[in-house]
């Protein structure tokens, strides 16, 4: 056992530096996406963000929901999807664990 | 596959999931708290019977001990001495 953990700690440098090596390139990707995808929105935003809601609320109430093609009536259904798993990762932060509540 | 360009997300949609993010964080610490506090709760109380249980089988058990000595001594011809 203790064989085994000196020959890890021997080992340790030159596996961070795989880990490191591996990921580098892939955190990279993910940061190009997520620096213009992932962002929260900037006050700057709100008055687009009104406009969003006015026209749900606009297209709710006049009836032009049921006009939408259902190739976007189902991309709208995936993003709204989207919007609730969200929710259930916010939760999942706030209770702790990821799975029950460990009262 | 050659690397596609970001897309620029709507700041509604971007808005929707941010606020969601949040109130899932908050609703799930306030849950949380809810039922730790009920939970906490009923272990107190719980503790409270536990004695009140613990004490009732003890007598249980020697009543039951006793009997069933006296209904081995009957059944092997032992006397029994008083005061048992």
């Amino acid at each position: 056992m203790a064989k085994a953990l000196t020959g890890l700690a021997a080992k340790a440098p030159g596996l961070i530096k795989g880990v490191v090596d591996y990921s580098t390139p892939k955190l990279n990707t993910f940061w190009h996406y997520a620096r213009v995808e992932l962002t929260p929105p900037t006050p700057a935003d709100i008055p687009k963000i009104t406009q969003g809601l006015n026209s749900l609320v606009k297209s709710a109430r006049t009836g032009k929901w049921k006009e939408v093609p259902v190739k976007e009536a189902w991309l709208n259904t995936l993003i709204t999807a989207e919007i609730a798993f969200w929710f259930f990762v916010g939760e999942c932060i706030g209770k702790g664990t990821i799975v029950g509540y460990q009262v | 596959m050659a690397a596609l360009a970001p897309v620029q997300v709507s700041p509604l949609i971007k808005f929707g999931r941010w606020s969601a993010l949040l109130l899932g964080i908050m609703w799930g610490s306030h849950h949380y708290n809810t039922l730790k506090a009920s939970e906490t709760a009923w272990r107190v109380e719980e503790a409270e019977r536990k004695i009140v249980k613990d004490a009732h089988k003890a007598t249980e058990k020697t009543r039951l001990n006793r009997e069933e000595l006296l209904y081995l001594a009957d059944q092997a011809g032992v006397k029994v001495p008083p005061n048992f």
